[in-house]
């Protein structure tokens, strides 16, 4: 992760107001008549895409693709929970705003710990080696 | 003969490109951009230009040739690159299509150029005939992911993205090493998608 202040914080409140956001969306359009299955996978696909919006004008603030990632993530998976919580009970607005928001900040952090394994240095003493 | 459709992208995309690009994304690689470019010596080729949002972390001094196929662009990056410290010259120019001679510079830098290459494999191996033997190129891009679930949502993206501005599921260290040359380390700076590469 990016250990300056303003990333940190920057990402952790675009990822939670963009999850409540989502969350909220789902709960609007999700009803309990809704098949859990479906809504699960309709709420998770329309979540990645309105976060993907989303992550080109929050990017202006905050980055390209350290945004875009956990952002895209943050909708798919708070989609993909509150869609499937709707359809399985009913739920208020506030409640899927608060499930959404603990989404997104899940999915951020989930990030940062994959992009603490992931990141760093590799050299290549057999140029031929494969790699990304 | 310039690829004109790819001119085009970049031409409309120029009066925007700083408000979109310029405060998030280069104040996040700002540090890592300025480590980079810390290594600039000898001949330098640059590409690709763009507005001129990297010139602020070149290091002073250098004799930089850079390049940039749309000519938009580069009419706004005019103010930054008469603001360098150093011999700094800016052409229009499609990598496909470059006119230097062979061997003709000891370094070749590229910042967030290849994942827009329309064809990238003949794009480097364009950069390699004029890069002397022996030279290094320095990278800075970003690629998609070998991992889920970024893999797919880097090529779904890619999808929205590709009308107006760069592909997000490039295999650029791959392409690096099929257009020939020898990668000797790659940085990854965040996930496995934006990165340093050195190649030789």
């Amino acid at each position: 992760m990016d250990h300056r202040l303003y990333f940190v914080l920057g990402d952790l409140l675009a990822n939670t107001l963009v999850g409540a956001l989502i969350g909220a969306l789902a709960e609007l359009i999700v009803s309990t008549s809704w098949n859990m299955n479906v809504a699960m996978l309709v709420l998770m696909a329309l979540g990645m895409l309105i976060a993907g919006i989303l992550s080109l004008l929050i990017g202006a603030l905050l980055g390209a693709m350290e945004v875009m990632v956990p952002v895209m993530l943050t909708g798919m998976v708070s989609g993909m929970v509150v869609g499937m919580w709707a359809a399985m009970a009913p739920l208020s607005g506030t409640s899927a705003a608060l499930i959404g928001a603990v989404c997104g900040f899940v999915s951020v952090v989930g990030v940062w710990i994959v992009n603490n394994a992931v990141r760093g240095v590799t050299l290549f003493e057999s140029p031929s080696e494969p790699h990304g | 003969m310039v690829d004109t459709a790819t001119q085009k992208k970049w031409d409309k995309a120029a009066p925007l490109f700083d408000l979109m690009a310029g405060a998030g994304a280069e104040k996040r690689w700002e540090p890592f951009k300025r480590a980079l470019f810390s290594k600039m010596d000898g001949r330098v080729l640059f590409l690709a230009l763009g507005t001129g949002l990297d010139i602020a972390v070149f290091p002073p001094g250098q004799n930089i040739t850079a390049i940039d196929i749309s000519p938009k662009m580069l009419e706004v990056a005019v103010a930054r690159i008469d603001a360098y410290p150093g011999d700094l010259r800016a052409e229009v120019m499609d990598v496909h299509e470059m006119t230097f001679e062979d061997d003709s510079f000891d370094q070749i830098f590229t910042s967030c150029t290849f994942c827009s290459v329309p064809n990238p494999i003949a794009g480097l191996q364009s950069l390699k005939r004029v890069l002397r033997p022996g030279g290094d190129m320095y990278m800075f891009e970003h690629t998609g992911s070998r991992y889920y679930p970024f893999k797919v949502m880097m090529h779904l993206m890619t999808y929205a993205t590709r009308k107006i501005g760069p592909d997000m599921n490039r295999t650029t260290v791959a392409n690096v090493r099929a257009a020939g040359f020898d990668v000797l380390e790659v940085n990854n700076l965040f996930l496995d998608v934006v990165k340093t590469i050195h190649a030789r």
